[in-house]
């Protein structure tokens, strides 16, 4: 590595204060590849370019906020217009792109107290919006219409024989006539549009029956209206058709709503600010860059903690990489220089310098998620349940009408088509097209204020049928970190110890130096680092085996693996460290780097296995064991108690992870899951869950992390962590929000109970439809009968639904 | 009842016309934010409802 680049490190890395870092992460937004999405470009009244950018806020806490925000943006120079909606947590900012640029914006915004960040989902958003109003005037229209109708239509219900002159009725025929119009021309137009569709992809879905229903229902009454001594005969339905086209597209209002909230709690975490890099010029000199600028050759420098912003190779340094979210390995990845790194892993070790061999769609990262693309492609195509009886119901619907057209033209030609009509019409499935959705809405809503947020309806179907869940076991069983069980002083610690919290207070202060898990856990087990013993010198952090210091009496102590802890006292550290100061990451990392570069290799895979997990660590003193600690992995609240649930109820559970057999199977048997898989890839986990489908069982998938996706994908159903990675939870066909195992099982319930209630639907539908269609064939059906019974039968579907919520 | 031939093609351009005015109210976003113009009494910014006359007042002085 060239010097100036060492330089160039140290004062970029280390010398800057956070907020040059922050301001420099806010010019990279504007870059037209980073702010255009969500930007549109508007033309001023004197013809000048202006732009209306949309930003998501935080920190708005009442209604007053949006006005101090507003008043915030406006005082920017250039900007003309800015609204702020409380509800949303969003704003919409016009601004001219000659007077000002989005930083000044997010700057000002940043400045009244609060934070915005570009709103990356606002295209989205726009057309959610529009479908939510199309969809809200459409029912509006078809509710309204049929109140009106209803109300026209009762005097021929309560009118005795004879009541009614016959111009009377006439006219209220022709004013409900009138009144329907605009329910079938543009409320019902969904209906007729997607049985078109489906028609033309030479399919029958639901929606089929459903249109031929409405338009044979509307034709007969528009006949028998205008001409009611024509072969319509004269009772019109004009009630039960509008009230029916209301009743179902107030079902698909409330899952359209529920699709949006959905799709909203994702986009939540879309909207962030750009993801940057620091890149080295020829110069030295490091700029910071907006991850899409970069391109393969790029020199680039990844600070501590940060994700590797592309793939390619260390050129400079050694350090540790987490790649968990893309292995599901839980254990830090060794990265000597020259290792390949992948982006979207995050380093842990030292400050590094890397070169870009891959970018944006070339990445690994984007890999996984076109696998996941094709997996879901692969989906096993489940109709949903209604879909599945259309085909069948719609032929024997047509069979029936003809027939009996056909029987009553022998009879009595002149009610053959009268017939005909009649059957069609009380066919019209209301109350079975209602079944299905109706109570997967009120279930959708039931579960979503319980915390799980379901994506596609027709997973609960699926879900009732699970026979086998795979779980993911970082993020999803576990949650990310380690922590301390326990600790035992030996004898020889005994007497150096007062108790036990000393010793864990010597311990800590200690792993305090390290960035690794298990002293993490250790640390945080001891927040309180500043406690006696803090003093240390000489500290030298050796990978693959531990940490090693001088105390001020000049003893050494090691905290790390088992054989290495009591070595006993070695040669000084390769690399000493005289000031007792903290020293920083770079020069722990690079001395331990250099004192064991030969034999870490080896050492990376087999002792991270042992070094977690379950196994204990160690803290020696002058080679004499004082300590041994107990680490383990952090398991979710509720998880043991959700499994113990779930296999009570006969599910097969098995274990899929990336990480080590030793630590799967140490928690496999905490957890008591006889099936466990480990070190999977995300080829494997798919040929896993392939395996399982092939063998006829329904699999459902939990998982969080990108290594997750194409097996969410891929499996009947699929559940996603609310932590976990954005494109498992897109992928998902429901996220638990709370990251609550035991959540699984109560969807799992409202599952069952809302299959339950769809049969119950289906059968009551069917048996309507089998009570009213002798009636009607044999010409025996009074039409306020067939009228009254489709009201009824589909009110009695509704109200049923409605249990599922509970 | 010969008031009825009145009424229901009255009542009937009635719905259009309310289905009309339903149409536009949603189309401008008024279901949208339902909280939002109850709250904004509470913003500071808001010219108050007779904001306008005090130049008018002021004008009237100097007149």
């Amino acid at each position: 590595m060239p010097t100036d680049t060492a330089a160039a490190i140290t004062t970029v890395l280390f010398d800057s204060a956070p907020h040059a870092h922050a301001d420099a992460v806010l010019a990279v937004l504007d870059d037209p590849a980073e702010f255009g999405g969500c930007t549109r470009w508007l033309q001023s009244a004197t013809g000048q370019p202006l732009a209306e950018t949309t930003l998501a806020l935080a920190g708005l806490h009442c209604a007053a906020c949006s006005g101090l925000i507003e008043q915030a943006l406006r005082s920017v120079g250039g900007v003309q217009q800015a609204v702020v909606s409380a509800a949303s947590e969003r704003a919409t900012v016009v601004w001219n792109p000659a007077h000002t640029r989005p930083s000044a914006l997010i700057a000002a915004v940043r400045a009244a107290g609060y934070d915005a960040v570009p709103d990356a989902a606002a295209p989205a958003r726009a057309l959610r919006q529009q479908a939510h109003r199309q969809a809200l005037w459409r029912l509006f229209v078809a509710a309204f219409c049929a109140m009106q109708i209803m109300m026209l239509a009762t005097p021929s219900y309560v009118a005795g024989p004879g009541e009614l002159a016959p111009d009377m009725r006439q006219l209220l025929n022709w004013g409900s006539w009138l009144i329907s119009l605009p329910v079938m021309a543009f409320s019902a137009g969904p209906f007729f549009r997607s049985a078109w569709v489906a028609l033309r992809a030479r399919r029958i879905g639901m929606d089929v029956p459903v249109a031929l229903g409405v338009a044979i229902t509307f034709v007969a009454s528009t006949g028998a209206t205008f001409a009611p001594e024509s072969v319509f005969g004269h009772e019109v339905y004009f009630d039960s058709l509008t009230m029916f086209v209301s009743f179902l597209l107030g079902a698909r209002y409330l899952e359209l709503r529920a699709r949006h909230r959905a799709a909203e709690a994702l986009e939540s975490s879309l909207a962030r600010l750009p993801e940057t890099a620091w890149r080295l010029g020829p110069d030295g000199q490091a700029t910071v860059v907006s991850v899409q600028r970069l391109r393969p050759g790029d020199l680039l420098r990844v600070p501590l903690g940060q994700a590797f912003p592309a793939d390619g190779v260390l050129e400079e340094g050694h350090t540790r990489a987490d790649e968990a979210l893309l292995t599901g390995e839980s254990a830090p990845v060794d990265k000597p220089l020259g290792a390949a790194v992948v982006a979207g892993s995050t380093n842990l070790g030292a400050p590094v310098l890397m070169r870009v061999q891959r970018v944006g769609g070339d990445t690994r990262l984007q890999a996984i998620v076109s696998m996941m693309k094709s997996a879901s492609a692969q989906r096993p195509a489940s109709a949903m349940l209604a879909d599945r009886w259309a085909a069948p119901f719609l032929w024997t619907v047509l069979l029936l009408a003809a027939a009996s057209a056909a029987v009553w033209s022998l009879i009595d030609p002149t009610r053959a088509v009268w017939v005909a009509v009649a059957v069609l019409i009380v066919t019209c499935p209301c109350a079975l097209s209602l079944a299905a959705p109706a109570t997967l809405v009120a279930a959708a809503r039931g579960l979503a204020r319980r915390g799980v947020l379901l994506q596609r309806l027709d997973a609960l179907e699926r879900l009732a049928k699970v026979q086998q869940i795979f779980l993911d076991k970082t993020g999803t069983l576990t949650e990310d970190r380690l922590q301390l069980r326990g600790l035992k002083l030996t004898p020889a610690g005994q007497s150096v110890f007062e108790d036990d919290g000393a010793a864990l207070a010597r311990a800590a202060s200690l792993a305090a130096w390290s960035s690794h898990p298990v002293a993490r856990a250790l640390v945080s087990a001891w927040p309180d680092t500043s406690a006696p013993g803090a003093a240390w010198q000489a500290v030298e952090e050796v990978a693959g085996s531990g940490l090693r210091a001088l105390d001020t009496d000049d003893r050494e102590w090691r905290l790390g693996a088992a054989g290495w802890v009591t070595e006993g006292r070695v040669a000084v550290a390769a690399d000493p460290v005289d000031e007792p100061d903290r020293v920083d990451a770079a020069d722990r990392a690079d001395g331990a780097h250099r004192a064991h570069r030969a034999d870490e290799a080896d050492e990376a895979d087999g002792t991270a296995a042992a070094e977690l997990g379950e196994s204990p660590l160690h803290l020696a003193c002058d080679g004499r064991l004082m300590v041994s600690f107990q680490i383990e992995e952090t398991l979710r609240p509720g998880t043991l108690e959700a499994l113990q649930a779930l296999r009570e109820e006969g599910l097969q559970l098995t274990l899929l992870t990336g990480d080590a057999p030793a630590r799967a199977q140490a928690l496999a048997q905490r957890l008591q899951v006889a099936d466990w898989h480990a070190r999977v890839t995300p080829e494997d986990k798919l040929a896993v869950i392939t395996r399982a489908q092939q063998a006829g069982r329904t699999v459902a998938m939990v998982g969080d992390g990108i290594n997750d996706a194409p097996v969410l994908a891929r499996a009947d159903v699929s559940l996603a962590m609310g932590q976990g990675a954005l494109v498992s939870r897109g992928q998902a066909d429901a996220v638990i929000t709370s990251n609550d195992l035991r959540d699984l099982l109560r969807a799992r319930a409202t599952a069952l109970k809302a299959v339950r209630i769809v049969r119950q639907n289906m059968l009551w539908a069917a048996s309507y439809n089998a009570t009213c269609i002798p009636l009607a064939v044999l010409g025996w059906l009074p039409p306020w009968a067939a009228g009254l019974g489709m009201a009824v039968s589909s009110l009695l579907v509704i109200a049923n639904a409605m249990r599922a919520a509970r | 009842m010969e008031s009825l031939y009145l009424l229901i093609p009255l009542s009937a351009a009635l719905v259009l016309i309310i289905i009309a005015v339903f149409g536009w109210a949603v189309h401008r976003g008024q279901f949208e934010e339902l909280d939002a113009e109850a709250e904004r009494i509470l913003t500071d910014e808001t010219p108050g409802l007779d904001g306008h006359q005090s130049k008018i007042s002021v004008r009237a002085e100097k007149s």
